[in-house]
């Protein structure tokens, strides 16, 4: 039991931490030049993102406080969520540094940027961490600074009602949850995810208590990757916040509500692997049935309430829980080939997704407004942006040759691959419900003709580049996916099994 | 029934019956000092487990900080005790089915579940062995706890700021 030898586990956390403290500082100090602050924000992200990848390949428990017991597990499972996590935050400052609403609240940028990195920091102990305890506190310090920016601009009422239902919806969870956290304590005795596995592996604990707290655990969970008796929140949060902390919350906190979530499963029911890499599960709770039916209405739910949908942003919020039921059927199939699907769907979808919330982001600086109705016509008079926002679209339905077509591929490869066929079909019609909603936009932006208003968007160099950054993996992931499978591939291990 | 299991629900129903109060009262001034009452059970209760420090830190931090700032709030903010509180629409009767069936569910795990058991033991102190594990085994959760601190201040800082 020797902590500090464990410390360089966790340089990529101090790194984030001390990333936070620098810019309360630098605020504090420099009132004068805000302008700095989203630099040492991006510095702070490239030097933990410097570590994430040096330590990525090790695989050791980090805090260790006896044999077998740790609260952290630094695996190639955490590690690729956390470069994830750190690739996504980069593009939101990124997104930040143009954003007419952050820029609107020019004082207060200190505050905006140690909140991103807070929810850094949450998101990063939430990936590797392998004790309820841990877990219960870091989804604590990754609500608790998304529900102050998601009201981040306080002139907009939209926001402000953005981040009330937020905490409300937000605490009911986590109270739910940390209730399910303490039955399955009073049935177990502790809270490390192994030494649960060990005690169910033992005795017969069947019982109802103990899938009531699974249950409960589960909302906690479901809540940040809004699946759908827990997905309330999403639609009218997505709708108000400002829409960087949107792109935000649609990606990376749905990539470490999912990271802890295959962990959890596997670490507590895994019971052995079985040929082609099925995992065995401990059979108290029937995971199979609960999540395939979880995602199933998901993605059908996300999908035909998104049709209705005449704000783009809003649109967008649904599709997202469209996807999330999705990437909940690879993690449904319970296999190693499963979970490299969710990997790869991921990664993709996190290029696209901000892309899209990028476009529309740019579009409604200038004309202020995210309805459908105000694209006619925009398609001609911004050529650019609008080929821009048909790609990450037509990405987003998963149509060849784009890269969303890839990650659909794999998901469904693995779904038929495990002889799930009927909810293959059931996700596969899903799609095709989505291209409508989709190409909605492109059909105002390009066929609907508005000849009385012009607009031109004059793109900065930098959002230029930003934009290239996001649209070419797109283009290339579509063609030339190898390397993405076979990093995926790489990357599905969790200590511990 | 012995004397431990009497004092027992003594602070659960005092618990139970002023939370009960704090969610029904009109005026959010009474409903606070409900809150005391029921904060004050709590504390009760840890006692009885055994949780000394825990029970004295609801006491200094529940009863004797979070209500005073409340009132204090309350008190401050202009108007807000003729608030009308409650929203238009209230589905009394699919929230009592939702929540009786999930207290239902709930009740029924709790009277039935295999609980863990340790034997009867004498209590002690628990100051010193909590400080001890905060500081040893669970280090990293007492430091995330500070950076926890830090967002909320800053948080509420962002918030309350114009």
């Amino acid at each position: 039991m020797n902590f500090t030898s464990d410390l360089y586990l966790i340089y990529p956390e101090i790194v984030l931490t001390a990333t936070l403290i620098v810019v309360v500082l630098f605020d504090l100090i420099f009132k004068r030049s805000q302008s700095w602050l989203p630099v040492l924000s991006l510095t702070g992200i490239l030097a933990a993102f410097i570590f994430v990848v040096m330590q990525y390949g090790t695989n050791l428990p980090a805090f260790e406080y006896s044999t077998k017991n740790s609260l952290l597990s630094i695996d190639n499972l955490s590690t690729y969520f956390k470069g994830i996590i750190l690739v996504t935050s980069f593009f939101i400052v990124l997104f930040s540094i143009f954003s007419s609403e952050i820029k609107s609240c020019k004082d207060r940028h200190g505050e905006y940027y140690s909140l991103l990195v807070g929810m850094m920091i949450g998101m990063f102990f939430l990936v590797s961490s392998n004790d309820l305890i841990l877990i219960y506190l870091s989804m604590e310090l990754l609500s608790l600074s998304s529900y102050v920016l998601s009201g981040f601009v306080k002139k907009s009422i939209r926001n402000s009602e953005a981040s009330l239902k937020y905490v409300i919806y937000g605490s009911v969870s986590s109270g739910i949850m940390l209730f399910g956290i303490s039955l399955l304590y009073g049935l177990t005795g502790t809270t490390n995810l192994n030494e649960i596995n060990t005690i169910l592996r033992g005795t017969n604990v069947i019982d109802i208590s103990f899938i009531l707290s699974i249950f409960m655990i589960l909302a906690g969970f479901g809540f940040k990757i809004s699946v759908v008796p827990f997905h309330f929140w999403t639609p009218d949060v997505y709708e108000g916040s400002p829409i960087t902390i949107t792109a935000y919350l649609s990606v990376a906190s749905k990539a470490a509500g999912f990271a802890v979530l295959i962990r959890f499963i596997k670490s507590v029911f895994f019971s052995g692997i079985s040929q082609g890499g099925y995992w065995n599960l401990l059979s108290y709770f029937d995971w199979q049935v609960v999540l395939v039916l979880i995602s199933i209405v998901t993605m059908t739910l996300g999908n035909f309430t998104a049709l209705w949908q005449d704000n783009l942003k809003r649109m967008l919020a649904y599709s997202s829980i469209a996807h999330a039921g999705y990437i909940l059927l690879g993690v449904a199939v319970l296999s190693d080939q499963g979970i490299t699907s969710v990997l790869i769907y991921f990664a993709i979808y996190m290029f696209m997704n901000l892309g899209a919330f990028l476009v529309v982001m740019l579009i409604a600086n200038k004309i202020g407004s995210e309805n459908i109705d105000d694209y006619r016509g925009l398609g001609y008079s911004i050529p650019f942006l609008g080929t821009v926002l048909a790609i990450f679209l037509v990405s987003l339905t998963g149509l060849p040759p784009t890269a969303g077509f890839i990650a659909k591929l794999y998901l469904f490869v693995a779904l038929v691959d495990a002889k799930m066929i009927v909810v293959a079909i059931i996700a596969l019609l899903n799609t095709v419900v989505s291209l409508y909603y989709y190409i909605r936009v492109l059909k105002n932006m390009y066929l609907v003709k508005d000849v009385i208003k012009t607009v031109h968007i004059q793109l900065k160099p930098l959002s230029f580049v930003t934009i290239l950054l996001l649209v070419i993996p797109v283009l290339l992931f579509g063609i030339y996916f190898t390397p993405i499978v076979d990093f995926a591939k790489l990357s599905i291990q969790i200590l511990g099994l | 029934m012995n004397i431990y299991d009497l004092i027992f629900y003594l602070f659960a129903a005092l618990t139970l019956i002023s939370a009960f109060f704090v969610v029904t009262n009109k005026n959010i001034v009474h409903s606070a000092f409900y809150l005391l009452f029921t904060f004050f059970g709590v504390a009760g209760i840890y006692v009885l487990l055994g949780a000394d420090f825990v029970a004295i830190v609801q006491l200094i931090v529940y009863v004797g900080g979070i209500l005073i700032l409340l009132l204090f709030g309350v008190m401050l903010t202009n108007k807000i005790t003729n608030v009308e509180i409650k929203t238009g629409t209230i589905n009394i009767f699919s929230a009592t089915i939702g929540v009786g069936l999930f207290a239902g569910v709930l009740l029924a795990a709790v009277l039935y579940a295999p609980w863990k058991v340790t034997l009867l033991q004498e209590p002690v102190s628990t100051t010193g062995i909590l400080g001890n594990l905060l500081m040893n085994e669970y280090v990293l959760v007492f430091e995330l706890l500070g950076i926890i601190l830090l967002i909320a201040l800053i948080g509420a800082a962002s918030i309350a700021r114009r």
